[in-house]
């Protein structure tokens, strides 16, 4: 199967915003002979070549690695983070989910903490500066002790790189009703929590991060679960149910 | 790093707040539900307890200050968390849906302050009705075992003789099990001790006590407007 | 194309004297910088990968202050997050005879005797450090049952010395330096400047001491002073086009200072890793990769007939051919990356490929599904397979994998001595961005060693050497060097808007990638090379004239910053094309036809060759002048690479 013998035709409404201080809409385009194999980023490519051509601007958006690790993509498909199936990100959308002569709604992630830099373009910045007040063990180089005098079960390795997975493109703030960090807050403290490194500093890693991340305009979390469905790499809620815990956890402990 | 304190209105204070809260409201529902079943035995069983709960005293008033600081708190803490998603994202996509499961959204967990809110003013109405007489029957009287005591029953019985009170109280009932679809869940996620594990049985259950709550509470009106009658 | 060649201008500065003992001796010799006085130098580290993270956190934890930059909006994107398989470390573990020296052994070997022995030894010894810290940091590498650390094999070696956490070590371990580097950033000792791209570098009285980046969201100049600069900004696979790094890796960094005088070391040593997805079609912006841990128990074959079109469970046994297997009995489908790739394109030239377009070989569970259950299978590759499945939308379990070989790394890079400092004093180069440790061929679970050795515990020592001999601050902004550095990138910006000519740098980047594969990739002639310097000339005025680029300067342009890279790729790219052509032997990741043996495999000219060709830019980009470092081999006896 060719792309030459699969092509299909879509209509697109894509969010143009020329910077992050001007207005934004909506703005209709046309692309066809798109193959079925192609990402939706590949797409995209596609149109803003259309677009270079006819002297017009291409849409900028982001995306980096292109399978899936870097988290540097993400738009809103149909008001859907990274489209309509679970568990991928944007890049790794295949055009084949969608049908010939469509028509595909792309937007940004949405969130007061994420702001718009240029059209599908978002400054995920926050995300690091909830990482800078404590998403980390704290060990300068060459103080390490042998790495086989702490031997940690199997289960938990597992279980904290379940945590671990995350690649911090923040589609659960995009899809949470709520525009809630608390999965991506609650996977970095879990994923710490769970391992003996992690102890020492636990108390004072929950308290800080979480007062960043409300510092960030990030919403409350409903429980909703929305960012489980749209999660990438499908980073249960769990992390979040670990984030209650270990915040209660500080409250007897600070 | 300079760590800050424990904050009880921080994001996540808020939500075990609210958990706690929830989790201590629900117990007070069932209690509330099981004490009602009272009404299906007749008006000496309903005033008996109605009386016994009376007899508790000064601990009948802290434990009724208690449920209404619960509702108080978790009424607070809920508008608050909806009032942050207002301020977390001013400008919202023309196009929001849900990618489905494992996602736990649904008109339930989406409606919970319109729900909770109705239930708020219900609530408030409900207690002015019953517990302080704000449309008469507070110095309704009968006698049990030779004392007299307040005659709750009648007052229930004439309430629901009125079919607008039954219907009222019925699409109310269902607005809690609407609530509690989302709330059972949610309360026990909001604490933190749902794993993967336990989370597919708590979402379950919740929709089983959603629907046993709302139809214990949905039932009452309606007997009561079909079968029940005030003892002269 | 004759070029000036320059024996002995080049000084690796290795210690003499034992190699096991030389990094011990030599961190004594090196100077230091008073404790107190850390604080009073300025390091800028362009990039924030494995190296560039790692070695902005471990400078700052030292007390020094560092400015990081990287392209992407979080350091935690940089594409060392991408790698899939593993880190090399020879910690011994398993006990089946691993040690430092065998590691030293197998990276030298490996890299067919290219890379320089005192850097590989460093490189071997450092690693056994590497997992302490990391798993100090809480990165969660895979463990046994009892708790201690797993380890899984890997192409190229013979011993288990590959930790790992499923297929997402990289991004595991980028998020450990990333995290200590988020730390400093807190305490104030990194200031962090994300969204810059690095567009040239200023150099003060001959010492590195700044740079000219592009603000990419305001599309400002910005000007950045410092005592020493550390580049670490990868490799540059992506002047074939498709590849399998990241759209945004690009050579331009490393290029701005090859032109301010950094020699560019071994260009031609790209390496083809043999197991991506094949590709679909036109619009296709990248090739996926897929562990090479596919190979412990895929069986890579073709039908035994030309263009048999049949699919692939129709064809039966007797009309396959297991060519890894029946060429490498040995070592069978775990040939390293050179062998494996070469030999799936030597059977798609030869007409066996198979897919649609023939550029494809097969990778058949089959047999693995029935040996060990589906199961069993689906444990150790499920993620991979999902991911194939995703992409192609064909099933691992059901048919075999079509794959086929694709640029993934490169060898070369800019020029370092023994403490990673370049041709320009000052300039450091560290990770991918250099050209030392790995030869003409790198192994699998090697390029994050390398990284993390680099940036956690070489660089941090090397570059106080460095600013021990250097007073703190004595440049400014103000220099006449940054005016006129800033004057060439603006000139460049300003040349490639005002074209506007009819085509797009992606046609043009397609063009280029075409002519690098074809001459320049797995198998060379004299004859493609001869003339291919001179296509991508002519190729590159006509960008010059008739690329149309979108946008303005002063606002974020993709386009734009897309359009300079290409631009970078087409100097870049000819000087692959001459340093391929000037190494006349088969060595490594490429072979060339006219040097191979009657059964096809490649012929070394250890006579000739044994040395790292260094290129200085002379201003003529088609004359540039070779440096030729000799390469001794003194404690791994050159041998020719036999995997039989």
């Amino acid at each position: 199967m060719t792309d030459a013998e699969n092509t299909r035709s879509y209509k697109l409404r894509i969010w143009r915003q020329p910077d992050a201080t001007s207005s934004g809409r909506l703005v209709d385009y046309e692309i066809s002979e798109v193959g079925a194999d192609a990402s939706f980023l590949e797409m995209l490519d596609q149109l803003n070549e259309n677009l270079v051509k006819k002297g017009e601007q291409p849409v900028a958006f982001e995306s980096d690695c292109r399978e899936g690790i870097c988290g540097a993509c993400g738009v809103c498909i149909d008001g859907r983070p990274h489209g309509p199936v679970t568990h991928l990100t944007t890049c790794a959308l295949r055009m084949r989910e969608f049908k010939d002569g469509e028509t595909i709604v792309v937007e940004p992630f949405r969130a007061n903490a994420f702001p718009v830099v240029k059209d599908l373009i978002v400054d995920r910045g926050a995300f690091d500066r909830v990482i800078e007040r404590g998403g980390y063990i704290s060990v300068n180089a060459g103080s390490a002790p042998e790495a086989n005098m702490l031997a940690i079960g199997k289960d938990t390795a597992e279980s904290a790189m379940d945590s671990a997975a995350c690649i911090g493109c923040g589609a659960c703030v995009a899809s949470c009703p709520n525009a809630s960090a608390s999965l991506f807050v609650g996977a970095k403290i879990r994923q710490m929590a769970l391992l003996p490194q992690g102890q020492v500093e636990r108390t004072g890693r929950a308290l800080a991060m979480v007062q960043q991340m409300d510092a960030e305009g990030f919403g409350d979390c409903s429980n909703h679960g929305e960012c489980e469905a749209a999660c990438p790499k499908a980073i249960s809620i769990e992390n979040i149910a670990t984030l209650r815990r270990e915040y209660l956890r500080a409250a007897f402990r600070s | 790093m300079s760590a800050p304190r424990f904050q009880l209105w921080s994001s996540v204070g808020k939500k075990l707040l609210t958990g706690v809260t929830g989790l201590a409201l629900m117990g007070f529902i069932v209690t509330h539900l099981l004490g009602n079943l009272n009404l299906f035995v007749g008006s000496e069983a309903f005033n008996g307890y109605t009386e016994a709960l009376h007899q508790m005293g000064a601990l009948l008033i802290v434990a009724e200050v208690g449920l209404a600081a619960l509702f108080l708190l978790h009424a607070i803490s809920a508008i608050q968390v909806w009032r942050d998603k207002k301020k977390a994202r001013s400008i919202q996509n023309s196009v929001v849906a849900t990618k489905g499961p494992p996602s736990k959204q649904t008109a339930f967990s989406r409606t919970m302050i319109i729900t909770g809110s109705i239930l708020l003013a219900f609530v408030i109405l409900h207690v002015a009705q019953f517990r302080f007489g704000l449309f008469g029957g507070l110095e309704y009287k009968t006698m049990i075992d030779g004392k007299e005591v307040r005659d709750l029953y009648r007052l229930v019985v004439e309430t629901f003789a009125n079919p607008a009170w039954v219907a009222g109280y019925m699409a109310v009932t269902l607005l809690l099990g609407a609530h509690l679809r989302h709330g059972f869940w949610s309360a026990f996620q909001s604490v933190g001790l749902l794993d993967p594990q336990l989370r597919p049985l708590a979402y379950s259950a919740g929709g089983v006590f959603a629907v046993i709550v709302a139809l214990g509470f949905f039932v009452m009106p309606m007997y009561l407007f079909l079968f029940a009658t005030v003892n002269p | 194309m004759d070029v000036e060649i320059v024996d002995g201008s080049l000084h690796s500065g290795a210690p003499d004297g034992p190699i096991e003992t030389q990094w011990d001796r030599h961190r004594f010799d090196m100077k230091l910088v008073n404790p107190a006085n850390k604080r009073k130098y300025n390091v800028i580290v362009v990039g924030t990968g494995l190296a560039g993270g790692a070695a902005a956190a471990t400078l700052a934890e030292l007390g020094y202050n560092v400015q990081n930059f990287c392209i992407q909006d979080s350091p935690r994107r940089a594409h060392s997050v991408a790698a899939q398989g593993g880190i090399n470390a020879a910690k011994n573990y398993p006990n089946d005879g691993d040690s430092v020296w065998r590691l030293f052994y197998d990276t030298v070997k490996g890299g067919d005797f290219r890379a320089r022995e005192s850097n590989v030894y460093r490189l071997a010894q450092c690693s056994v450090n590497i997992i302490d810290q990391c798993v100090a940091q809480g990165v969660p590498f895979a463990r046994e049952y009892g708790g201690h650390l797993a380890n899984r094999s890997f192409g190229g070696a013979q011993v288990s010395r590959t930790f790992y956490a499923r297929g997402q070590t990289g991004q595991q371990l980028l998020l450990g330096a990333y995290g200590s580097l988020m730390r400093q950033v807190d305490a104030g000792r990194v200031k962090m400047f994300a969204r810059r791209e690095m567009l040239d570098l200023v150099v003060i009285d001959g010492h590195a001491k700044g740079i000219i980046c592009r603000n990419l969201v305001t599309g400002k100049l910005e000007r950045y002073v410092a005592d020493a600069v550390v580049l670490a900004t990868g490799g540059y696979s992506t002047a074939y086009f498709l590849s399998t790094n990241a759209v945004n890796s690009n050579a331009t960094a490393a290029w701005r200072c090859h032109k301010r005088g950094a020699y560019f070391a071994n260009p031609c040593f790209m390496q083809i890793h043999p197991t991506c997805i094949p590709l679909s079609g036109p619009s296709q912006s990248k090739l996926t990769l897929m562990s090479e841990s596919l190979r412990n128990d895929g069986r890579i074959w073709v039908p035994k007939k030309k263009g048999d079109a049949r699919p692939p469970a129709d064809i039966p046994e007797d009309e396959r051919d297991y060519f890894l297997e029946r060429r490498y009995p040995a070592f069978g489908n775990l040939v390293p990356r050179d062998v494996a790739s070469r030999a799936a394109k030597h059977a798609c030239d030869e007409g066996f490929g198979v897919g649609a377009t023939g550029l494809a070989v097969y990778l058949d569970f089959a047999d693995a599904i029935e040996r060990v259950g589906h199961e069993n299978v689906k444990q150790k590759y499920g993620n991979l397979f999902d991911m194939y499945e995703e992409i192609t939308s064909e099933s691992p379990y059901e048919r075999p994998m079509r794959i086929y070989p694709a640029p993934h790394y490169t060898m070369g890079g800019l020029w370092v001595d023994y403490n990673l400092q370049s041709t320009i004093p000052g300039l450091h180069v560290i990770g991918e961005a250099n050209f030392s440790d790995h030869g003409a061929n790198r192994l699998g679970a090697s390029a994050l060693m390398q990284g993390l050795a680099d940036g956690y515990f070489v660089i941090p020592y090397t570059l106080g050497n460095y600013l021990a001999q250097t007073t703190p601050g004595e440049a400014t902004t103000d220099d006449s060097a940054f005016n006129e550095a800033e004057a060439n990138v603006r000139g460049t910006v300003d040349r490639l808007l005002a074209a506007r000519g009819k085509k797009t740098p992606r046609e043009f980047h397609w063009e280029l990638g075409r002519l690098l594969w074809d001459n320049c990739g797995m198998s060379r002639t004299s004859d493609g090379l001869k003339d291919t310097g001179a296509k991508i000339r002519s190729l590159r005025d006509e960008f010059w004239e008739n690329v149309h680029v979108a946008g303005s300067g002063e606002e974020l342009n993709q386009h734009l910053e897309y359009a300079g890279r290409v631009a970078d790729y087409f100097e870049l790219g000819e000087l692959i094309a001459i340093d391929a052509y000037h190494r006349e032997e088969s060595c490594g990741c490429h072979l060339r036809l006219d040097h191979q043996s009657a059964e096809g495999e490649a012929v070394r000219d250890d006579e000739n060759f044994s040395h790292v060709a260094a290129w200085e830019h002379t201003g003529d980009l088609s004359k540039p002048r070779m440096h030729r470092e000799k390469l001794e081999f003194e404690n791994v006896h050159l041998a020719v690479r036999n995997y039989k």
